[in-house]
């Protein structure tokens, strides 16, 4: 190794050696960041456009035809092999590419995992259908007599696993697997739960508990956009006085199944969007406010003749593998923990999950935190290498811009003539003085605001995921499992909102203990002019305070705009002025605890040490 | 003449490895208003310390202090704060300005603290700085003011409600010979006006304003004479010219 | 001089040697023969005594002690504060003899040095502070000034030494 860069290695692990606490701290926000952004990535990839990947896995239809007999007919064999026919025929249509049926389509009651519960009965092949063959997320398809395979929901939400025995129309069946397909919400968005058996099973069912006798048949067409025109065509080639036909476009599935997704994905999306936004924030704060405490020792360096280049890459090297190791870190545990949240949105999204880490995605994940390293270390180090030595020497830490100094001065007069108290007004010119630094703050605490917006705004938009009266009166079961789901969501955004303003929190404290520390020296120069310990305290306080206010009157109106902006069919949010106010009040209350902890702790420091000449 | 400052058995004891730092030891000394003390003696001898305890930033571990005749040893630091603001300016090596304040911003703000009406402090301030000769700097924020220049300021910010004592700790350690040129004038005009001074200091012409010399010595007060002799300008010259013959 | 013998009797070239130490550098150009014209000079004024003594190896024969009224001058030349003109050997010499003889401890030495170094400059301040007219004569008080602050700057470099010598 050449001597230099021996000399800057030893130096960037002396730095990282030299404040462990505050390099712990840093990687621990690195690696949250990380494991959030993950996590995000994967849940976000996991509710992009489910439909279409399971349509496109299943190999599904673009037009599915049904054939059901009419109230009241009772149709013969004949009628129900003539209508099997025509719907054969469709197959052969114009247009058609591939399809697979006529499959029949049962209604029984079953018992599964011990309760009794209503069973719709897709009888297929055991060989895969060239159309819409269920994708299976676990055991295997059908291969015997009396074996069965659950629709993954359902499995899922009554606990039963490939091996476990149900029983349909009073005969018991071993379940070979579990499978999602596009026509089929999962259980118990959609009751009843849904299984497929296979024609030789179905002969074996008991007839007297089988009812409804439907068959169908799954066409793929040569150009997909032309499926409604295809309907429009054919829907009347079947006529019957025994049966009613019924034939869709594969784009009506797909927009009722988007339709039900609005809820679970705002909830999801936003949720890991905003909790990775806000601790790679955090990081980026922690970059910072490090950074801002090591200028003084780049002064030191550079008059000892490290060169402003060496100068740079010490902190990149301290920085880069920090950012390497949170990466890491952050994949693993992004990896570890992804499955556990896969039922819940494989139920919302009628979808299986995406894969926990994707090498775009991995690779997202380690340009993220290495961007946040590096914007953290190029700005400071490059400003410190271009201060002269003697300023950065004889400067104290931070000296803010001094071009700004007319502006700022002026709004600092209108604060003046608020007729604030003095503490306070002096507060609010220290904010001012320090624009970046009060946005900085005030960020985090925004997406925490605009997140608990979200999700008071969706909390009242939960219609569209409920049962409707008819259902909820003939499946009380599923409604209330339906009921404890939508709970389940509503959990997670809560508990997204709590964890960004518990976030926003400590980075507020974080922000408040460097700005403690930057302006220690006002503080002892306040006290030696005659301000008590409780105003200075007061002049910290606001300064730190008005970054929150400025949080809330930006976080406020970003989570509404953001809520109406993917609302969609939810239409847009309605909170009174009321919920607001208590927003804002709690989010103030908030932030003035986590604040006070260091304010206390400066009020209680003895000033001389900090007025002494060094 | 009335007591400004009385101290009899003030101590300031920091703990250290072993035995207490005894920063100040058993200090007694009075200054009387209108006298310009300077204090001298080797670096760590508790010079800074016993400004500061004068001042109410630090307080004794042991003794009593007065300041204009009242007690003022017990006092909590809300209590001395209030009093600070119009009784004792402080002057620092390090300036000691807010940086995100202006210069005149700085120099009205003790003013402000006493409930000065803003137009009365603003008129002070421009007052005091002109009398300093740094008007012109007035808008400036600090990190764009000399050392010279920053060090009047802090004398003004100092001097403007009027205190009773005025206490300065190396004034000139940070400024060049012009600079320093400069700032004894002041303190000397300071010393005709009869306000009465505190010069901790290392350099003899700042010493030399005082009418009174303490010399300090590991936290006590060695020697305590007056530098003012009574002779007329006459016998003053004679004098000077009989050393250099 | 009187001081080293203060402390204790001594040959006449013992007391040169001794001499030369305290002095350092400046005692290299110490002429061997003023040391005993010097001595002489002091024994008739009676400062000093030499005894006789009988020594067949050493070149001289006779061994000099202070008198009474020789370690009272001694005691008054410490007590004096005049300030000497260029070099300030001699007060560096009474600092080395307090510490050698105990009979002054050099800190007060310092401090009444200073205290008198201060009041001069407080006097030529005061008076370049009352007519700053004339500019020449301004200029001869500024060298005055000048050389009492390099003065009193020096007497904080023997004020350190002497407190280092002190902590040996
Ligand atoms: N906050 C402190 N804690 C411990 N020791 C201190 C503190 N402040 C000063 N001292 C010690 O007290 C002594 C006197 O300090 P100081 O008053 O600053 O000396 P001076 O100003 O004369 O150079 C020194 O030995 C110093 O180390
Ligand atoms: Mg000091």
């Amino acid at each position: 190794m050449p001597p230099a860069v021996r000399l800057i290695t030893r130096l960037a692990w002396r730095n990282v050696r030299h404040r462990p606490w505050q390099a712990a701290l840093l990687l621990f926000a690195l690696c949250l960041s990380t494991s959030t952004l993950t996590l995000a990535l994967a849940v976000n990839e996991s509710g992009t456009a489910p439909w279409d990947r399971l349509h496109e896995a299943t190999n599904g239809f673009h037009v599915d035809a049904f054939v059901t007999p009419r109230r009241d007919a009772a149709p013969t064999d004949e009628d129900v092999a003539r209508a099997r026919q025509q719907l054969a025929d469709l197959r052969n249509a114009p247009g058609v590419v591939a399809a697979s049926g006529p499959w029949r389509l049962l209604y029984a009651t079953g018992e599964v995992a011990g309760k009794p519960t209503e069973l719709r009965v897709q009888v297929r092949d055991a060989s895969p259908a060239a159309v819409g063959q269920p994708l299976l997320t676990s055991g295997s398809w059908l291969d015997a007599e009396d074996t069965v395979v659950l629709e993954d929901g359902l499995a899922s939400t009554l606990h039963v696993k490939p091996g476990d025995t149900v029983a349909i129309a009073g005969r018991s069946l071993t379940v070979r697997g579990t499978a999602m397909t596009v026509n089929v919400f999962p259980y118990p968005i959609d009751p009843p739960g849904t299984v497929w058996i296979t024609t030789s099973t179905a002969q074996r069912l008991d007839p007297a508990a089988v009812a409804g006798e439907t068959e169908f048949v799954e066409l793929r067409l040569s150009s997909p956009q032309d499926a409604e025109t295809f309907v429009a065509a054919h829907s009347g080639s079947i006529t019957d006085d025994q049966f009613r036909a019924d034939m869709h476009a594969w784009q009506m599935y797909r927009n009722a199944s988007n339709g039900k997704l609005e809820f679970v994905s705002i909830a999801l999306g936003f949720t890991g969007t905003m909790l990775a936004g806000l601790t790679i924030a955090t990081a980026a704060v922690l970059v910072a406010g490090r950074m801002a405490a090591q200028i003084r020792q780049v002064g030191t360096l550079k008059a000892v003749g490290v060169t402003p280049g060496q100068l740079t890459w010490i902190q990149l090297i301290e920085y880069l593998a920090l950012a390497a190791t949170a990466a890491i870190v952050g994949l693993t545990a992004g990896a570890l923990i992804f499955p556990l949240l896969a039922r819940p949105l494989r139920v919302a999204y009628g979808a299986p999950e995406a894969a926990p880490i994707t090498l775009n995605r991995a690779a997202i994940v380690a340009g993220v935190a290495v961007f946040v390293v590096v914007l953290g270390t190029v700005r400071p180090a490059l400003r410190g290498a271009r201060h002269s030595t003697l300023r950065s020497l004889v400067a104290n830490v931070h000296q803010p811009p001094a071009r700004r100094d007319y502006r700022a001065s002026r709004l600092a007069r209108l604060t003046g003539s608020l007729r604030l108290p003095l503490p306070a007004v002096l507060g609010i010119r220290a904010a001012l003085r320090r624009p970046g630094r009060t946005v900085a703050n005030a960020a985090g605490l925004t997406l925490g605001i605009a997140m608990v917006i979200i999700g008071l705004a969706l909390n009242g938009k939960t219609a569209d995921f409920r049962l409707t009266a008819a259902q909820e009166e003939a499946y009380p079961g599923e409604a209330a499992e339906l009921t404890g789901l939508l709970d389940q969501f509503r959990m997670i955004l809560f508990a997204g909102a709590a964890l960004l303003l518990a976030l926003a929190a400590v980075n507020a404290a974080v922000a408040a203990i460097f700005a403690a520390h930057e302006s220690a020296r006002n503080q002892a120069i306040l006290r030696a002019l005659g301000a008590t310990p409780r105003q200075t305290v007061i002049a910290f306080a606001v300064a730190q305070l008005s970054a929150c206010l400025l949080a809330c009157a930006l976080g406020i109106p970003l989570g509404l705009a953001l809520f109406n902006s993917v609302a969609g069919d939810l239409g847009s949010a309605q909170l009174s002025a009321r919920t607001y106010a208590a927003v804002a009040a709690v989010a103030l209350l908030l932030y003035a605890v986590a604040v006070a902890a260091p304010a206390r702790l400066l009020a209680k420091r003895p000033v001389t040490p900090l007025l002494a000449y060094e | 003449m009335t007591t400004v400052i009385q101290a009899s058995g003030l101590s300031r004891h920091y703990p250290g490895d072993g035995s207490p730092v005894r920063a100040v030891d058993d200090v007694r000394l009075v200054i009387e208003r209108g006298e310009a003390v300077s204090v001298m003696g080797p670096s760590g001898c508790g010079r800074s310390t016993l400004l500061h305890l004068l001042g109410g930033l630090e307080r004794p571990s042991a003794g009593e202090l007065t300041l204009d005749g009242r007690r003022v040893d017990g006092l909590s630091e809300a209590a001395w704060a209030r009093l600070r603001r119009r009784s004792v300016g402080f002057v620092f090596q390090a300036f000691h300005l807010i940086d995100e304040l202006s210069a005149v911003e700085n120099v009205e703000l003790p003013a402000l603290l006493v409930g000065t009406p803003p137009q009365a402090a603003r008129r002070r301030a421009m007052e005091l700085l002109e009398r300093l000769d740094v008007a012109d700097r007035a808008a400036h924020l600090p990190a764009r003011l000399s050392g010279g220049q920053s060090q009047r300021v802090a004398l003004a910010r100092a001097l403007v409600n009027e205190p009773l004592l005025v206490l300065t700790d190396e004034p000139t350690g940070n400024l060049d010979s012009h600079a320093t040129g400069e700032l004894l004038k002041i303190l000397a005009g300071l010393r005709e006006a009869h306000q009465t001074l505190l010069l901790v200091t290392h350099d003899p012409r700042v010493a030399a304003i005082a009418d009174r010399l303490l010399s300090m010595r590991d936290g006590a007060i060695v020697d305590d004479t007056r530098l003012d002799g009574g002779l007329s300008r006459q016998a003053a010259l004679a004098q000077i010219a009989g050393w250099d013959a | 001089m009187l001081a080293l013998l203060a402390k204790e009797p001594a040959h006449g070239y013992e007391l040169r040697h001794r001499l030369a130490r305290a002095l350092g550098p400046l005692g290299e150009v110490l002429n061997p023969g003023q040391v005993y014209v010097t001595l002489s000079r002091m024994e008739r004024a009676g400062l000093v005594r030499g005894d006789q003594v009988e020594q067949s190896a050493a070149p001289d024969k006779k061994v000099y002690e202070a008198t009474p009224a020789g370690r009272d001058h001694l005691a008054a030349w410490l007590a004096d504060s005049s300030w000497p003109k260029v070099a300030p050997a001699e007060f560096h010499l009474k600092l080395v003899a307090a510490a050698a003889t105990g009979l002054a401890d050099p800190s007060a030495l310092i401090d009444l040095q200073r205290r008198e170094l201060l009041r001069r400059l407080r006097k030529v301040q005061r008076l370049v502070e009352e007519d700053p007219g004339d500019l020449d004569g301004m200029l001869l008080l500024e060298g005055t000034a000048l050389r009492l602050q390099a003065d009193v700057r020096w007497l904080e470099a023997c004020e350190r030494r002497w407190r280092a010598g002190d902590k040996q």
